[in-house]
Formats: structure tokens, sequence, C-alpha cells
């Protein structure tokens, strides 16, 4: 309790960093390619190099918080994957999904003060030469987004022209509780990045309230508590006039995009917010081409937008 | 509506419960009730409350805890984490409850349907495969947009991840899971007080 719990992303980050390690999202690349397609190219837009590893596995956080497996594996896939980032390329490893940053921190936390832990996990990777030291820093990019914030403003050349757009900020970025970029019950830097992108940002009352994907759509009590509770988000981003909802995780993505046509079907809404990546929006306004940002994995299409902003068809 | 009996409760329920010490600091709640009321959950079923959990697990009716359906019905969100005023890690106590329930047959259906992503993270490196139709949709997706027809992961990454899951014992821990049976429950607490299903 001795710890900022808010700090600056200069504070965070320090200086910009030239090459970052971007840490695979399994859900980012497989339910809405696009995102991490964006990630990629307006980072390379911001100048900062982008490495990836082909041998780097699921963080396998969901799982474990499914109770799918018990706490062990992913004790060790946590230091398994970091002691690749810290020996392969000694850089500070960046998520682009809050799933895969809570849960790295979270374990990676659980690793260095347990030292049986530790112990347990690097004597199992020691086996392919590998070693977890706590060197590597996780970060999510959305902090270097905010740090880059007057570069990304410089690059604008598709402003959003006053469209109205909400975050979803996601909890799992936010309730780490120390060290975050914002407050968890009023954070306001995405909107300051919408503001640089010629939005207007908009405050809907629920806008702090879970996905509902953290765990369970669809596992545990999907009918009485997830679809209501989602019900309750959407109506209220509804009230408000949002017309374009953006997220920083992929999971929350899925429940929020793909979870309207099924909350439609039981009655509720009826819905039309597209939702999308913060990097995708970042991306569409300082000019990665439309065609590499994905946007057909959408289920609640995002053409009317792209249209509004000059775009045409978004394949 | 069965009576509650002196073996439901057990003096060290704690200690059972966080027997991998992520918990250390639950005897320091203070009982404020933060954690209810920003729990998104709680906000649309009251009979789910958080801090009712952490003073039953201090108090220890292991019966009436783990056999409650109320247990499975947390999101994970943490928020409850974030507002407690003593940090108290709430997420990482109802993983533990979790596994304990499961370990006497409780929760089963809420956790096997999970189990086939499972087995399926362990073949491929990757969470929430899906099944051969939805792999042709991703490949479509990946494709349109430019990049490899599927995620770069390396065999060797599959490999390790795979000797991981049975160094540790988890795929044994999968597949015990997947023969254990449920046990009925005999109540839950639904609308804030416990009742007769």
């Amino acid at each position: 309790m001795n710890k900022p719990l808010v700090i600056s992303p200069k504070e965070r980050i320090g200086e910009i960093p030239e090459k970052i390690f971007l840490f695979r999202s399994c859900t980012g690349s497989m339910e809405y390619p696009g995102t991490e397609s964006a990630v990629k190219e307006v980072l390379k837009k911001l100048g900062v190099e982008v490495i990836m590893d082909a041998d780097q596995t699921c963080c396998s956080g969901y799982i474990l918080t499914c109770s799918g497996f018990p706490p062990e594996p992913a004790l060790a896939v946590t230091a398994r994957n970091l002691a690749l980032v810290e020996q392969r390329y000694g850089l500070d490893t960046y998520m682009f999904c809050n799933g895969c940053f809570g849960y790295n921190t979270e374990l990676a936390h659980i690793l260095n003060h347990n030292p049986e832990y530790k112990k347990m996990s690097n004597q199992l990777i020691s086996q392919w030469g590998y070693e977890y030291k706590n060197e590597t820093r996780i970060i999510h990019v959305q902090e270097l987004y905010y740090l880059l914030i007057d570069k990304i403003k410089e690059l604008v050349i598709h402003p959003l022209n006053g469209l109205r757009v909400a975050s979803h900020y996601g909890c799992h970025y936010l309730s780490q509780l120390y060290g975050v970029l914002d407050d968890g019950d009023l954070p306001t830097f995405h909107e300051e990045i919408y503001e640089a992108l010629g939005g207007v940002p908009v405050f809907f009352k629920e806008r702090r309230m879970c996905c509902g994907a953290s765990v369970g759509r669809g596992f545990t009590h999907r009918e009485s508590v997830v679809q209501p509770h989602l019900a309750r988000k959407l109506d209220s981003a509804k009230e408000e006039g949002v017309e374009l909802m953006t997220t920083v995780c992929p999971g929350c993505n899925v429940a929020l995009d793909r979870e309207q046509k099924n909350l439609m079907d039981r009655g509720f809404g009826p819905y039309n917010i597209p939702v999308i990546d913060l990097a995708q929006l970042i991306g569409l306004c300082i000019g990665v081409p439309v065609e590499k940002l994905g946007f057909n994995a959408n289920t609640i299409p995002v053409d009317d937008i792209l249209n509004r902003l000059g775009f045409g068809k978004g394949e | 509506m069965p009576r509650e009996r002196d073996k439901d409760w057990r003096d060290n329920l704690y200690g059972e419960i966080d027997k991998y010490n992520l918990v250390e600091n639950l005897e320091n709640c203070l009982q404020c009730g933060k954690c209810t009321g920003n729990c998104p959950v709680a906000a649309i079923t009251p009979s789910y409350n958080p801090r009712f959990v952490i003073s039953e697990i201090l108090t220890g009716n292991t019966a009436r805890l783990l056999e409650s359906e109320e247990i499975w019905r947390c999101f994970w969100c943490a928020n409850c984490y974030r507002v407690c005023p003593v940090d108290i890690h709430f997420p990482l106590l109802m993983m533990q409850l979790r596994f304990m329930a499961l370990e006497n047959n409780y929760g089963l259906k809420y956790v096997k349907p999970i189990n086939k992503y499972g087995f399926r993270a362990f073949d491929k490196g990757l969470t929430f495969v899906p099944g051969e139709r939805g792999v042709q949709k991703i490949n479509r997706l990946r494709t349109s947009i430019g990049v490899e027809e599927w995620p770069e992961v390396s065999e060797k990454a599959i490999a390790e991840y795979r000797a991981i899951f049975e160094q540790t014992g988890a795929i044994e821990w999968m597949e015990k899971l997947e023969e254990m049976v449920e046990k009925d429950v005999n109540f839950s607490l639904e609308r804030g007080g416990v009742t007769n299903e």
C-alpha cells in the first residue's frame, strides 16, 4: 500500500523505446486478426520496431481462471515466455490484450514473491535452457500510445470529424491497482487520445463495467448473469448516443461485439454499436491502409462508420 | 432443507482454501463491503456477495460455500481487488475456492465445457482454438489482411508447452476432471438467503 496508484506514462515507460517485444494474443490473432496487424502497423508509423517470436505460446491465464487446470502450468508457462524475451532480446514485453497483460503481471508477481514457485518454474524450464530473472517489464501497448499522443496527433490525416466514440478500458488493466496510467473509477486517457484524433469522447454511465467475458461468457451463468449485465452496459451506451466503442483487449471485443447479436436474439436491444480495437482506430486516422485493419472480422459491421469517414467499404 | 451439521464447519477452512498461499491477508478484512458495492455481478444478482463469501471462509462454513452456486457467478473482473482498502486479492481466493469445490465434485458443469479448449491449447499452444470450420474462417480472415494463414506458433513452442502440461500434472488433472461426476447440490443462496431448490 506504499506505492503510487496512478503514474504518468513517462514514469511508467521512461524513454520512448526503439524496439519492443510484442506478445501474441490468442484471441487477438484468431478472432480479430486485424487487431494484431493494426498494433504492428500503428507502431511502425510511430517509429517503434516490433519483434514477435514464434516460440512464444499462449499466456495460459484464461483457462486457469476458468479453473481449467491448476496454477502450476500457468506459472511455468509465464516463466518460460518471459525468460524467452529476456534471454533472446533483452526488451520489455508489450501486450495488446488486457488478458495477457493481467495474467502475466499477476503470475509474474506470484513468481517474484514466492521463491518456491520461481524455483519450481525455473527448474522445469531449465531443461530447455531458460531462466526467468524478472528483467523484462510487462507493459500494455495502450500506455505507449498515450506516451506518444503528441506524435499521433501530428500524424492524423483522416480525423474523426466529431464521431462520438466511447471507451471500454477493460478491467484487467485498471484493476492492477498500482502503477497504472489512470484511476480505475474515472479513467480518461483513452478519451484524450480520441480528442487527439478529432473525435468526441462520450462518457456513459456504465462505461467502467466489465465486459463479462473475463471468465464465463458461455461457461458460467451466461443467461442469468452475463447477458443481462452486458445488456445493461450496452443500453447505457446507446442512451448516450455512442457511435463507436473501442477496446484494448480482444477478449472484451469478443464479448461486446459478438454478443450484441445474441442479446438481440433474446429480446434485448436493438443494438448497433461497432466495437473495434483502439489500435484499429488510431491506424484508421494515421493512414494505415483500411484492408490491413481487418474490420471484416467484426459481427456488428463497421462499414457505416468507414463510409462516414470517407473510406468506402471496409473490405 | 437439510440442517447444517457440526462437520460442515471447519476451523481451518481459510488455510485449506488458500493452499497456494496467494491470499495471505484475508484476516485483515474489515467487512466494509466495498467489494460488493463495486461488484457487477452483485449488482444484478444480490445473492452473490463477496463480503459474505469472505466472512463464510473465515468462520469456516464449508458446505455452504462449496456447494453454493454463487461461487461460480464471479466474472473475475477484479474490481473488488481494485477497491479493497486492505488489498485482499479476492479473485485469487475465488480461484482457489473453486478448485476446492471441484475437488469435492461440485461445479463440474461449469468447468467441463472449458476442458475441450484446454486440450486444444495443449495441442496448438493457443487458447480458444475453434473447431474445423472456425479454423477455416480464421484462415480466410488472416489471408484477407495479408498475414500468415495461422498465428505463428513454432513446433518448439508447442512441444515445450505440452511438456509443461505433462510435467506439472495438468494433463492428468484435466483427464481426471473429465471423469468426475457432479454431486447434487442441497441448497443455493438465491435471493440473498439460503433457500431450497
